[in-house]
């Protein structure tokens, strides 16, 4: 190199040059390939890798006909991707916001908006910005078809309620967190809810998932589906009694139940006020209460049925042991204790049977003494008052019944005729509930079936009977007992001919600032029929009605008048055959029944 | 009549195929080794959108084989003939982009030429070698003084093209050649106080702008301001005469984090992830996720950043061997340089392999974040046929300087 023209020191100076510029590339890709490996390959996983959960569809709420009382819709949020339209698309532009229902210019508005400024001020691209919340799938289609890129739909479910307030009280909803509220949302809730689904999948540069790269896969489980034992039909005709009566008597409250006598499957239960399912933001939310389950009356008369059936189980009395009902106080256990009064004297002495048509609170409170207070207590105890009922859905109380020891010198004239304790609408309708049972308590069930998402059945509600209350014959006598209420005593207007409606009426004054009111009142009638051979326990309880002519809301007044336009309906809906009568009148004479 | 056969021939006499028969087989080895790399990895990048780019490169390598050979052919000293023609059709080429050109990503750089697009900044680059070459061939280079006629010269040929290029605007075409430039002064026997005068000046100049740009940055955020909407603030506050637009330029190649309109410095991370991820023998040809699932920009995989691709997919070992590759072809230019035995074919030989290193360093430096990101292709494997070619030429004109020195056995 010497001989060159240029110096040799000069082009070994600019090859050194050259050769460290070469060696640092080296260095630097030794340090990249090798020692820097570890964490730029995470990297790459970290913004590769990610989970798309796959949403399960919520089951259906079915009534016990299959009627869909609650579904989830698939609905398509429509949106668009500003960045991926294009110019020649724009002719299409005004046919879109004439599908979709949206001004033109607003649409434009929302297309050109490609940017927007976080909280923090910084700028970020807009990738997805909602046209509308919902289009139909038809509708859907057609946008599809104006090929409009980066105009696209998202699928997902969305609960709705067909028949929109029926059962509002029993199907309970679900919020717009899809957190579901009340009623059967809340308690099948884990059967309803189904498994989403997941995939942990790949994204390319443009975070779109790359279907060949799916690591794993989990496909969604949709939801099972409830069937209940409610009937929309008896459900429906109770809710238009009740609407009914909320427009003539406008009453504070009101709770309707009708359950199946043997099984103890309810097959109707409403309360007034109630709302609209769909629109359950807009009613308050004492509304949304079900009221047959956390609200306490005083049962009144229609707890006599304790005293008499415990009287006569424990064979204390016969139903035609007589008591003296024209005294104003009796001695009891060394005490004079004085009676509620009667509504009138009566001219000879009560039978058992007699006490109970003609719901007499004198003879209702011998019968407990007969019992004696332990006995008394333990027989309100053992027809499931101061117990939850098992109701399944929601909160529920048990109602107040207090022990002996807490009782004062008047509760054993109170409590047989239903004062001075409390019970739900629920409690009361399964006391009444078990004497057309045959003498077992129930458990009130609303929930038939749940079946998996293709329609089989995968578990099978059957009845449950708490505990046998009453010997079957003792039920037989109280419920032969109750049908003269409704032949003799105080519910005429419940008879229907031909079908043997047994009940009991009830009258409670209500506490209005912890005294008895002698205006407010609970009237209530809870019967069944045939006696001789018991479908359908009704419960109809009205709080505080109001009257014309300022008349006291007795149980005769509304819930008997209430009572016997449900039964009528219910003999031809459910098609209850009549009882042939001729059989039962001497029937009734024979066992001594007659007044 | 006598038919005068000698000015027909007289065209061809530039080929004189059979007076020098030595050939230097190094660096087209070298060349053809890169080439068939370069197809392979640009099928590669482009294996998951089967674009087809990869064929059009073989068009133009068979293009670029023609191109070096013939100027193997010639004797370099041929250039001193016609070097007037060659630099003024660059020029005029360069005049014409200006007006005519195809603007594409915001700049005016190609030429449509029928049925392809030509980029006379390509072609340029030889021209400017060449006339520097010439220049400093024909001028006495010595003390900064006596030089001062020449140097003056070489500003003026040199620096045409730059502003017509750097109109374009094509920044990283522009910024090779003053390192060229001033190799070939170097080896010209210039003083060493011209350089050192120069580096000084270039290290004032780049110092006044990087602290001034620093300022900016500094001031900018202080004042929470953004650099886009509140542009203009800081032009009171400082002597330096930039428009803060002129500044965002800056800042946006220097700091993309702050300033990223382009969104280069994605590519330059996805880069840095590409080369690591490979390891040491990488993860399998069109195999490499970050190319084929488009983290590394398609755009760009399959030239600016086709190094990241081989890095990806053969890991160091095939990142190490293009850059021996690299290294032994630069080094052969060097010493071709060393080998000829006059001003003008060590002029060429050396000015071409500066070019070069300039070209292979700072495209892979920007690809593993060395430096910051340019559009710098990378010779013999990016995609690209202008380019392509005019490295055909430039390495034909080194082969040419060895074939026909001069020896003095």
């Amino acid at each position: 190199m010497s001989k060159g023209f240029a110096s040799s020191f000069r082009l070994v100076l600019l090859a050194s040059a050259v050769l460290i510029s070469f060696g640092s590339v080296g260095v630097r890709l030794v340090h990249l390939h090798v020692l820097d490996r570890e964490r730029l390959v995470s990297y790459v996983d970290r913004a590769r890798k990610s989970v798309f959960t796959e949403q399960a569809r919520r089951g259906d709420i079915m009534d016990v006909r299959g009627d869909v009382l609650a579904t989830s819709r698939t609905v398509i949020q429509l949106g668009v991707d500003p960045h991926m339209l294009r110019e020649e698309d724009r002719g299409q532009w005004p046919q879109l916001a004439e599908l979709i229902d949206l001004p033109l210019a607003g649409l434009t508005g929302i297309f050109n908006r490609t940017e927007r400024v976080t909280a923090e001020g910084e700028t970020r691209l807009v990738r997805w910005a909602k046209l509308v919340d919902e289009v139909e799938e038809s509708t859907y289609a057609t946008i599809q078809d104006l090929g409009i890129k980066g105009v696209y739909g998202n699928r997902s479910y969305r609960r709705t309620y067909p028949r929109g307030q029926l059962a509002a009280h029993l199907v309970g909803f679900l919020n717009r967190a899809n957190q579901p509220s009340g009623g059967v949302e809340s308690f099948a809730d884990f059967y309803l809810r189904g498994q989403d689904g997941w995939r942990e999948t790949e994204k390319d540069g443009r975070r779109r998932e790359m279907a060949q790269f799916r690591d794993r896969e989990v496909p969604a489980n949709d939801g099972f589906s409830v069937v209940l034992s409610i009937d929309s039909m008896v459900q429906y005709l109770i809710e238009t009694e009740l609407a009914y009566m909320g427009e003539t008597y406008t009453p504070a409250k009101a709770s309707i139940i009708v359950s199946d006598a043997e099984s103890g499957f309810i097959l109707g239960l409403a309360n007034y006020p109630t709302y609209d399912l769909n629109e359950y933001g807009r009613v308050p939310i004492e509304i949304q209460r079900n009221t047959a389950v956390t609200d306490l009356l005083d049962p009144g008369s229609t707890f006599k049925i304790v005293a008499a059936a415990a009287a006569l189980e424990r064979g204390l009395v016969t139903p035609q042991t007589r008591f003296n009902c024209s005294i104003d106080s009796i001695e009891f256990e060394g005490r004079v204790r004085k009676f509620m009064p009667d509504d009138h004297p009566y001219d000879h002495p009560l039978s058992v049977a007699e006490i109970i048509s003609q719901s007499s609170n004198i003879g209702a409170a011998q019968l407990g003494m007969t019992l004696g207070e332990k006995g008394m207590y333990d027989a309100a105890r053992q027809f499931g008052f101061g117990e939850p009922s098992g109701f399944p859905l929601g909160y529920e109380s048990r109602g107040l019944l207090n022990p002996p020891s807490q009782w004062s010198a008047l509760e054993i004239t109170r409590i047989p005729a239903g004062y001075s304790v409390s019970a739900t609408p629920m409690q009361i309708h399964y006391s009444m509930a078990t004497i057309a049972s045959g003498g077992e308590l129930l458990r009130p069930q609303v929930v038939k079936e749940i079946r998996d998402a293709r329609g089989e059945a995968v578990y099978d509600f059957g009845g449950v009977a708490r505990r046998r209350v009453l010997q079957p014959e003792v039920a037989r006598q109280m419920a032969l007992m109750l049908l003269g209420v409704t032949e003799e005593g105080t519910a005429k207007a419940a008879a229907i001919e031909g079908y043997e409606v047994a009940g009991k009426t009830g009258t409670a004054q209500k506490l209005v600032d912890g005294r008895y009111s002698k205006r407010h009142h609970v009237g209530s009638f809870v019967g069944f029929f045939p006696a001789s051979d018991p479908q359908v326990v009704i419960t109809v309880i009205v709080d505080d009605a109001r009257l014309p002519g300022g008349r006291i809301n007795y149980g005769s007044a509304v819930a008997v008048p209430a009572f016997r336009r449900i039964a009528e309906q219910l003999i031809s809906y459910l098609d209850i055959k009549p009882v042939v009568t001729p059989e039962t009148r001497p029937r009734l004479a024979m066992e001594g029944l007659r007044w | 009549m006598a038919v005068n056969l000698r000015t027909p021939l007289e065209v061809f006499s530039v080929f004189k195929l059979t007076t020098r028969e030595r050939w230097d087989i190094g660096t087209p080895l070298v060349i053809a080794t890169l080439s068939v790399i370069g197809v392979a990895f640009i099928y590669s990048a482009q294996y998951s959108v089967a674009a087809s780019s990869w064929k059009m490169q073989i068009v133009w390598l068979v293009a670029g084989i023609l191109i070096y050979v013939a100027t193997s052919l010639v004797d370099y000293r041929f250039w001193l003939r016609v070097i007037h023609w060659f630099y003024g059709g660059c020029i005029l080429l360069l005049l014409l982009v200006l007006f005519f050109g195809v603007e594409r990503y915001g700049a005016q750089r190609w030429l449509s030429l029928g049925g392809f697009s030509l980029q006379p900044s390509e072609p340029a680059k030889a021209a400017v070698l060449l006339v520097a070459a010439t220049i400093l061939m024909r001028e006495k280079v010595g003390t900064v003084a006596q030089s001062l006629g020449v140097l003056g010269k070489l500003a003026l040929a040199v620096g045409i093209p730059m502003v017509l290029i750097l109109l374009q605007p094509d920044l990283k075409s522009v910024i090779v050649l003053p390192p060229m430039v001033f190799s070939m002064l170097y080896v010209s026997r210039l003083s060493t106080r011209f350089f050192v005068g120069a580096l000084a000046a270039f290290m004032v100049v780049m110092g006044t702008v990087a602290w001034d740009a620093s300022r900016y940055i500094k001031f900018m955020e202080e004042n929470d301001y953004s650099y886009v909407r509140d542009r203009g603030k800081y032009e009171p506050h400082s002597w330096v005469p930039f428009k803060d637009y002129q500044r965002n330029r800056i800042i946006s190649f220097t700091n993309p984090d702050k300033i990223d309109p382009m969104g280069i410095s994605w590519n330059q991370r996805q880069s840095l992830i590409s080369v690591g991820s490979g390891g040491l023998l990488g993860k399998g040809w069109t195999e490499g996720t970050q190319a084929q699932l488009g983290y590394l920009p398609r755009a760009v995989a399959h030239n600016d950043f086709i190094f990241s691709v081989i890095a990806e997919e053969k890991g160091l070992l095939g990142s190490l061997t293009v850059l021996s590759l690299f290294g032994l072809m630069l080094f052969n230019g060097i010493r071709i340089a060393g080998l000829a035995r006059d001003r003008f074919g060590t002029l060429i030989a050396l000015g071409v392999t500066v070019l070069f290193s300039v070209h292979v360093f700072v495209n892979i430096a920007m690809t593993i974040g060395l430096v910051p990101i340019t559009g710098i292709p990378l010779p013999f494997i990016s995609y690209g046929g202008s380019f392509l070619l005019s490295c055909c030429l430039l390495q034909g004109l080194v082969q040419s300087v060895y074939r026909f020195r001069k020896d003095f056995t």
